[in-house]
């Protein structure tokens, strides 16, 4: 599977440094602690920040025989270096304003030791830092590949913080994790890396020295150290060290290290006799090293710390990803030219292999030669009778990675002989553009000569095994080879299942009536009016979905009673007091909008059912045009009951049914046409249009949605979707 | 009168006398020491401080900057006798230095040994670099501790004056 330069760095990378990511990674969670056990200590005192050298020099002197250094660490505690008035030694944390001993620096404790050491080195001394630097520049890689990763995925910086499809648990945390926690592990990785070529002298930190003329140094005006202007101006959260003059010779001086600069001060005259500011090298290490460390603010070393938690998590799902796309690697036993089925294949991750794997195994068993390939190389394939292609689409209509060339190949490179061709598409209704990829190469196929259309196009909605057995069923029969792929092999096992239990459900009136279910999850479980609830109602791979409508903290469902229908027919069956285990799907793109001056709600036939809910919900008094559809008064009738209060409470401002069957026989859409000056004006002023039921309704009010979005507002209805005012949830 | 000077006198030496005995019967005195290193690059210098005696060889230890005892064995000649007559310096061990750095420090040395033939030596070890087993040797003398001493590695100089 070709796969993008990009994505071929991104793992490589990462396999040549996941070891040593993870040892310092691990060590690094560890250390982003150190900082955060020293800031609570109670050394820091209060108001320090207003603290000059004025202030607190004189005291300290009067305090102490002699002082050679005062120095202000990352946590703004204060060390003294001297002797005191009895001639011991002192080395101690103290208060700048009164001279008091606070406690004793205590060194590193000798595990904190050991993780830095194994962090810095893996106590392999040179050899050891040098791999280390290696690995923060290759994560620093490693981040930068996967932003651009990131950015193809979404197509385009606008869409970068938009939602991303879930795929897996792997894949989906491996992405949404990655595009929050990037900023940090850039700076842990540049810092990481700067310091590396600091410390190897790559980059080169020059010392600074001073250069005195001592000839000229003066003792004379002598003037008292609260008047140093130079001690009055400077703060002591400015301050690295402060020197004391070794002796009271005039050419020993005070030496201030400050965090930008280095100044000299006469101790006699308080003249400052030279200053020279730190080269910017300096400046960068010392900001690298409070980047990398966390040691100056306890939050970012909180969030060190949960970067590097991530890196971890990255390397598992990372090659989780990895391992599921070999999993479904092309295995050919014939080759293109000489085979009579040629399966071709567009994927962005692989995961239509699995269909196309489970098809090919199929063709060969039955004794026919089959090619697996992907569309990016297609050719000519002069024994071919049948050209099978599967394919997804990506990001926002785009082919995947491995079928963008198929288009130019296919003009190109024409068959010799009539092959019949079949396409089917691989998406998710949750993108407006569904398989719309696979739409365009069924077009440019039916337009080529030596192709023959077996069969329609189809397309697989959420790698449903029940659409692709569909697809299966009628190209089985058309070719005249007879496969048979048992879905179970294709579906993934339900997973994370809730138990519910039944509350209420309403009886069916008439014939073709529905009903209403009310069902209460166990325990704790957050969901909304929008979300999917997937039963399983034969306790198999088979899953039914309902979009769920929250009333009363309740699940409510609103389902048609179908002939041998086996979701509806299950959930029918079931009597008040009932459990049964499904899952709640979160659908955020389908929930009721945070921020919108309406909302515009269209639905036909059990369609209603999150609507039902969202309405319940709006105690916000948003204003609510439901606009629904059903065959006759009878099955509105269910529903009835609840509006009128709804009205009453300002939860719904206007309703508008249509019936199909009776009266005047008017569809949703005729009930669109009538206010479409209103729904223009909706969605121009920040409105929301919600759409829910089936898809043949969906497609008559976009094509509605299309015309009166060009006429009114001069905008195509693609703007307002792409502005989320336009979402849809239909089957 | 007299009687009342030669009292006062004796009043006076019998107050200052037993401090100055003190001092002398303790018979040490400390000295600050300002260790002021070259701008050389690299990791922090260990350092060792001893006292020689006039024979050469090590006597006692003064004072050891750099806390990891692990790179002790750098120190290659002081740690040889270091670990063959070991001795509590938790409470002379301090901080190592880096390049361009300074570190004042206070020594405790008997007076005894003044004007003896003895001599402070500093000892410096840098990880992956050279080790300079004579850094600098200050002579004990009452000239050699006046004065600033120039070392020949990675200290620029030594001064010692008492306290």
């Amino acid at each position: 599977m070709t796969i993008s330069i990009w994505r071929y760095s991104h793992l490589v990378l990462a396999i040549s440094s996941f070891l040593l990511l993870t040892l310092a990674s691990v060590s690094g969670i560890i250390l982003s602690f150190d900082p955060v056990l020293q800031k609570t200590q109670p050394y820091r005192v209060a108001n320090f920040d207003q603290i000059s050298l004025a202030e607190t020099l004189p005291v300290l002197k009067k305090e102490y025989l002699e002082i050679s250094e005062l120095s202000v660490d990352a946590n703004q505690f204060v060390t003294l270096k001297g002797t005191d008035m009895d001639g011991k030694n002192v080395s101690a944390y103290i208060d700048p304003l009164t001279a008091k001993v606070l406690g004793k620096p205590e060194k590193k404790t000798a595990f904190f030791q050991w993780v830095t050491t194994l962090h810095r080195s893996l106590f392999l001394h040179e050899t050891g830092r040098f791999f280390i630097g290696i690995t923060a520049f290759l994560l620093f890689l490693i981040a930068t590949s996967g932003t651009v990763l990131i950015l193809q995925r979404q197509r385009g910086i606008k869409h970068f913080f938009k939602k991303i499809v879930k795929e897996s648990f792997a894949q989906y945390y491996h992405v949404v994790l990655g595009r929050l926690l990037l900023i940090p592990i850039l700076i842990i990785s540049c810092s990481g890396t700067y310091l590396s070529l600091v410390r190897f002298n790559v980059i080169h930190e020059k010392k600074i020295s001073h250069k005195i003329d001592f000839d000229s140094l003066k003792e004379a005006p002598e003037v008292k150290l609260t008047d140093f202007s130079i001690f009055k101006k400077t703060k002591l959260s400015d301050v690295q060290s402060v020197e004391f003059p070794f002796s009271e010779d005039v050419e020993d001086y005070f030496l201030l290290k400050l965090k930008d600069r280095e100044i000299v001060v006469n101790q006699f005259t308080g003249e400052v006799i030279d200053e020279i500011p730190y080269p910017l090298t300096t400046m960068m290490a010392t900001l690298s090293l409070d980047l990398h460390t966390g040691r100056t603010n306890i939050l970012w070393a909180l969030v060190l710390a949960l970067a590097s938690a991530n890196i971890l998590f990255f390397i598992y799902s990372g090659f989780a990803i990895t391992l599921n796309r070999r999993k479904n690697r092309i295995k050919n036993k014939f080759k293109s030219d000489k085979s009579q089925y040629i399966i071709l294949i567009g994927s962005e991750n692989g995961s239509t292999f699995k269909y196309a794997n489970a098809l090919h195994e199929q063709i060969l068993k039955s004794g026919a030669t089959s090619y697996v390939g992907e569309l990016n190389t297609y050719t000519v394939y002069p024994k071919a009778e049948h050209i099978i292609i599967l394919t997804a689409t990506y990001g926002l209509g785009n082919p995947p990675t491995n079928a963008g060339k198929f288009l130019a190949l296919l003009e190109k490179k024409p068959q010799l002989q009539p092959v019949n061709f079949s396409v089917l598409g691989f998406g998710s209704h949750a993108y407006p553009d569904f398989c719309k990829f696979a739409y365009e190469v069924n077009n440019h196929l039916s337009l080529q000569k030596w192709a023959v259309p077996l069969t329609e196009i189809h397309t697989v909605n959420d790698k449903s095994p029940d659409d692709f057995k569909l697809w299966l069923d009628v190209w089985s029969q058309k070719s005249g080879l007879p496969i048979n792929i048992a879905p179970e092999l294709l579906a993934s096992k339900p997973k994370r299942l809730k138990q519910l239990s039944v509350i209420s459900k309403t009886e069916i009136s008439h014939e073709d009536g529905a009903f209403l279910i009310r069902l209460k999850p166990a325990g704790r479980t957050t969901f909304t009016s929008g979300d999917l609830l997937a039963i399983y109602p034969a306790n198999d791979y088979r899953e039914r979905q309902y979009s769920i409508g929250r009333v009363a903290q309740d699940v409510q469902l609103s389902v048609k009673l179908h002939n041998n229908g086996l979701g509806s027919g299950f959930l029918y069956n079931l009597q008040p007091g009932d459990t049964i285990k499904a899952r709640i799907i979160g659908n955020s793109h389908f929930h009721f909008p945070k921020k919108a001056s309406a909302v515009i709600m269209i639905s036909n036939g059990t369609g209603i059912a999150p609507f039902l809910g969202m309405i319940a919900q709006n105690t916000r008094n948003v204003p609510c045009h439901l606009y629904c559809g059903f065959r006759g008064a009878s099955s509105f009738e269910l529903y009835q009951k609840g509006m009128d209060s709804h009205i009453a409470q300002q939860r719904l401002t206007k309703l508008n049914v249509a019936y199909s069957r009776e009266q005047e026989k008017q569809y949703v859409k005729d009930l669109l046409h009538r206010d479409g000056f209103f729904i223009a004006k909706t969605l121009k002023e920040n409105g929301v249009i919600m759409i829910c039921g089936s898809l043949a309704m969906q497609q008559n009010v976009t094509e509605f949605l299309e015309t009166i979005c060009q006429s009114e507002n001069d905008k195509s209805l693609s703007f307002y979707q792409s502005h989320n005012q336009v979402l849809m949830d239909c089957y | 009168m007299r009687n009342f000077y030669k009292i006062c006198f004796s009043l006076l030496l019998v107050l200052c006398l037993p401090r100055i005995s003190n001092a002398q019967t303790a018979g040490t005195t400390k000295y600050k020491c300002l260790v002021q290193m070259t701008n050389y690059l690299g990791e922090g210098a260990y350092i060792a401080v001893s006292l020689i005696n006039p024979k050469g060889a090590y006597e006692k230890t003064l004072y050891v900057m750099g806390s990891d005892k692990k790179w002790y064995k750098d120190i290659k000649e002081w740690h040889k006798f270091y670990s063959k007559k070991p001795s509590n310096i938790s409470a002379i061990t301090g901080a190592s230095i880096t390049g361009g750095d300074r570190s004042v420090t206070v020594l405790e040395i008997e007076n005894s040994k003044l004007n003896a033939g003895y001599s402070i030596r500093f000892e410096a070890a840098v990880e992956d670099k050279e080790y300079h087993v004579k850094d600098i040797e200050v002579p004990l003398s009452t000239e050699g501790l006046s004065g600033k001493t120039e070392g020949k590695g990675y200290i620029r100089y030594v001064r010692l004056s008492s306290i």
